[in-house]
């Protein structure tokens, strides 16, 4: 089966510095991808890099065989990839409904000239998009709030909220950049049941994130990054024994404990 | 009735009271008042649109203004077109140059679009200044003819009087805040915000900034253009001070007293400091001094201006009315 | 061909772009080092050349005293400056620190117009009617004077940035502010300082070439878009490379100016800015290291 995404040799350099060296990785359609790793082993690199929003130094991506490599971010969101963003975004001034209705309004294929014309084109538009806001809204246990202005929300209310907008425009894969960073856990279960509710409506879903429980608990298959590099893919049950990860993850205390020159 | 239909209710009769205005009065003061009102009306609109929603600091709408005046002074005189034509043509003109300045600066960043957009400004009066053979250099077009426009219906309006300039520059106002209205209360213009609150955001729901920024830029530049057009005919002449800084500084007190971003607060900022300053009748050194010490005291206190306050007013209402998510 | 006019040209020439220089560095070093455009910046230069007028005229103070008076005073204002006005802006987004430093402006240059109306004054002080001989070339000992401070002024940039730990703190937070606040910088010191070296050199830059044109309350505003244009020019935030565009461009318009009289020198600096957003948009030189 072809995947949904591939990446093929993704490299970025900052400065000297090799942030993502050579990374390869398949997406099938309707899976859900955990992308796990230390600080520093270049998971946000990646998910800035495929989402347009960093130039790589080499690699190629391709969305269901469409190439996404080099273009701008807005091509590759309404190419049907979308992503949030590791410090949350919202549009503080809008209402809940409103924030969502933006999320949706470049992909309902109405033109400059139909929405300044008002006419009934862009008001279906507007209504679908509505209708489609609530219904996401409540999915993630949102509704009570739909006309509150955004800034009223609490952190993790807010990465429900950008979890909702990312699936407005109807995407096919979207990329959460560490959706429960900073969250308490009663909040981290209502963020687990809205990615996994979203996922059995068809979405694939790529999670990147630090809160290597989540990603177990939620994930068919994890990958990890350590220093830029791929060093396992499979199963969660497989990734939990990899002795490369556990070095990966503990190689730090490891050394503490045996002393330097083991490096 | 709605807040909305009161609100229709109210621009309505505003309108109409302004353009009553020269029939009650024939005090060439107030009409004078009136065309500055509506010339800055136009010119703080544009800026608005581009800084206010856009998020673009720009200083460039003062060289669109005098390009437009400019492109007009010279067809009408040269060529013997209509004054609606040229100035249409000085509001083309000055759009096009816009996507250019824009295009080519805002590749780069919003901090180059900013340096750039003044030096354009800055540009603009130099070659007004300097290229004699096309703008006839320190000495401009004086004693620009009594223009006169083609109405439809076959009238032909000259505009010998300054009740007509009135007219024409009130009700071009008129059109442009329409126009600007109907672009910033659309989807358009809550791109233009999302770009200007969050533009990562904003890129990553498939918005493409650089295409609103230009519209924005171009729309500015087109009704700065005609709007110059027209107002070089009422003073008679077209000279480099077209191009004076004080234009810049006066519409930018003017929208950041207003609210970046607010149409209506704008508007009324517009209208309280065309009358004000002459009211006042302040000399121009200390106005501008004025006018720094207040840019200066709401970049530190208040930078959203009065529409900005009126805002957080209504946010705090929301967050008491109890439905705060903690 | 003359010789001799060419070398003329190329001297002056390389005094205003060493004048240039000194007021472009320092927006530069601002921006650099706060992401803060000065639209003021030129003000301060009108306000050092005011000072070195009065201070010589009235005050009757010695061509030397004056230069230092000035800086001193000039340092000065740039601490109070930033202290004042710029340090509650940082990082609060820069369309407000342009507004603000332009509110600055027109309150200093409409406020020195009030003052001081726009007629333009000469300065005299003891060197002014004397030239030096350089073979066929008479060369104004004033213009030597203001290259010699400008070129001391470069040498004390260079010591400070690259021989102290204040000048390499500045230059890290100029390259990657987030990495020099890891590493303890404190970002209120070194912003403070970059400001106070930033106005100094524009007050200077006043003072320098006070007796070598006229001093009127508006001469840093025709001055500052020039520098804005150095800096794009040069590379947005590299300092070096705003001294090495504007000398360039001192030369270049003394040249055009010479040859070409009726050819637009002022328009210059702005046409060649425009080339280089088109052609190469970071600048002849980048922004340095910053990524």
């Amino acid at each position: 089966m072809t995947a949904l995404l591939e990446v093929r040799g993704l490299t970025k350099r900052y400065l000297g510095l090799t942030a993502v060296d050579d990374v390869s990785l398949e997406v099938e359609a309707g899976a859900v991808l955990g992308l796990i790793g230390p600080n520093g082993s270049g998971k946000s690199t990646i998910v800035d890099c495929i989402s347009g929003f960093q130039p790589a130094n080499a690699g190629r991506w391709l969305l269901d065989g469409h190439e996404l490599t080099g273009l701008p971010p807005h091509r590759i969101a309404r190419a049907g990839l979308t992503r949030t963003f590791q410090a949350v975004r919202a549009y503080d001034e809008l209402t809940l409904l409103q924030n969502l209705c933006v999320a949706a309004q470049e992909s309902d294929g109405v033109g400059w000239l139909q929405a300044l014309g008002r006419g009934s084109r862009l008001r279906r538009a507007e209504a679908g998009a509505e209708a489609r806001g609530r219904d996401l809204l409540a999915t993630v246990g949102l509704s009570e709030y739909a006309e509150a202005p955004a800034a009223i929300l609490s952190y993790g209310q807010r990465k429900l909220l950008a979890i909702a907008a990312s699936m407005m425009a109807r995407p096919r894969l979207v990329v959460l950049d560490e959706p429960v960073a900073g969250v308490n856990p009663t909040m981290i279960r209502r963020i687990e049941q809205a990615i996994h509710k979203l996922n059995t409506e068809g979405v694939t879903l790529v999670i990147v994130e630090h809160n290597v429980d989540f990603i177990m608990s939620l994930c068919r298959r994890v990958i990890v990054l350590d220093a830029g590099r791929k060093i396992a893919e499979g199963p969660p049950a497989l990734i939990r024994s990899d002795p490369g990860v556990l070095a990966a993850y503990l190689g730090q205390t490891r050394a503490a404990q045996l002393g330097p020159g083991l490096r | 009735m709605t807040a909305g239909w009161l609100r229709a209710v109210a621009v309505v009769l505003g309108v109409a009271a302004l353009f009553a205005i020269p029939r009650v009065t024939g005090n060439e003061y107030v009409l004078a008042l009136g065309v500055s009102f509506a010339t800055f009306a136009v010119l703080s609109g544009g800026l608005n649109l581009v800084y206010g929603y856009t998020g673009l600091l720009s200083f460039a709408q003062v060289g669109f203004f005098g390009i437009g005046g400019y492109t007009a002074a010279l067809l009408v005189t040269e060529r013997g077109w209509s004054l609606w034509a040229g100035a249409a043509a000085g509001g083309v003109l000055a759009a096009l140059v816009g996507l250019v300045v824009g295009y080519s600066s805002l590749r780069l960043s919003r901090h180059a679009f900013a340096i750039v957009s003044l030096s354009f400004a800055l540009l603009c009066l130099i070659v007004a200044r300097d290229w004699v053979s096309l703008t006839r250099g320190a000495m401009g077009i004086p004693g620009l003819p009594i223009p006169s426009m083609d109405l439809p219906g076959g009238l032909r309006w000259r505009l010998a009087q300054p009740a007509d300039f009135y007219y024409l520059l009130m009700g071009f106002a008129v059109v442009a805040q329409a126009a600007i209205y109907l672009v910033v209360s659309s989807r358009l213009g809550r791109a233009m915000r999302a770009i200007k609150w969050n533009e990562p955001l904003a890129q990553s729901q498939g918005i493409n900034p650089l295409s609103y920024k230009l519209l924005a830029i171009a729309l500015s530049a087109l009704l700065a253009g005609i709007v110059g057009g027209f107002f070089v005919f009422y003073l008679t002449i077209v000279d480099p001070s077209i191009f004076d800084f004080y234009y810049t500084e006066t519409m930018l007190i003017m929208v950041i007293i207003g609210g970046p971003g607010s149409f209506w607060s704008v508007l009324a900022a517009s209208a309280v400091l065309s009358a004000l300053p002459d009211l006042l009748r302040f000399t121009t050194d200390l106005r501008m001094v004025l006018y720094g010490a207040v840019l200066i005291a709401a970049m530190l206190f208040f930078p959203g201006g009065v529409g900005g306050w009126l805002r957080r007013r209504r946010m705090r209402r929301w967050r008491r009315s109890g439905l705060a998510a903690r | 061909m003359d010789l001799s006019f060419c070398l003329q040209l190329l001297l002056n020439g390389i005094v205003i772009g060493v004048i240039y220089a000194l007021v472009a560095m320092g927006l530069s070093l601002i921006f650099g080092v706060l992401e803060i455009v000065n639209f003021a910046h030129g003000e301060f230069y009108m306000l050092g050349a005011m000072l070195a007028y009065f201070l010589t005229m009235n005050a009757r103070l010695g061509y030397w005293p004056t230069i230092l008076v000035v800086t001193a005073v000039a340092v000065g204002l740039g601490c109070v400056l930033y202290e004042a006005l710029l340090g509650s802006l940082q990082g609060e987004g820069f369309e407000r620190s342009i507004l603000l430093t332009l509110g600055l402006s027109m309150v200093l240059q409409n406020g020195a117009v009030f003052v001081f109306t726009t007629t333009p004054k000469m300065m005299q002080t003891r060197y002014s009617y004397s030239n030096v001989s350089l073979g066929d070339l008479r060369v104004p000992v004033m213009r030597l004077l203001a290259l010699g401070l400008g070129l001391l002024a470069f040498g004390a940039l260079y010591l400070i940035l690259y021989r102290t730990r204040v000048g390499k703190a500045m230059r890290g937070v100029a390259q990657n502010r987030d990495a020099a606040l890891m590493v303890g910088i404190d970002p209120r010191a070194v912003s403070r300082l970059a400001v106070a070296i930033g106005v100094g050199l524009s007050g200077l830059a006043g003072a320098a070439l006070a007796p070598v044109y006229a001093v009127h309350p508006l001469m840093g505003f025709s001055f500052v878009f020039k520098a804005f244009a150095i800096i794009i020019i040069g590379g947005l935030g590299n300092v070096a490379g705003a001294a090495i565009a504007a000398v360039g461009l001192g030369v270049l318009e003394s040249f055009v100016g010479g040859f070409f009289p009726l050819v637009m020198v002022d328009a210059l600096a702005f046409t060649s800015m425009i080339a280089i957003l088109l052609l190469r948009p970071q600048g002849l030189f980048g922004r340095g290291v910053r990524v």
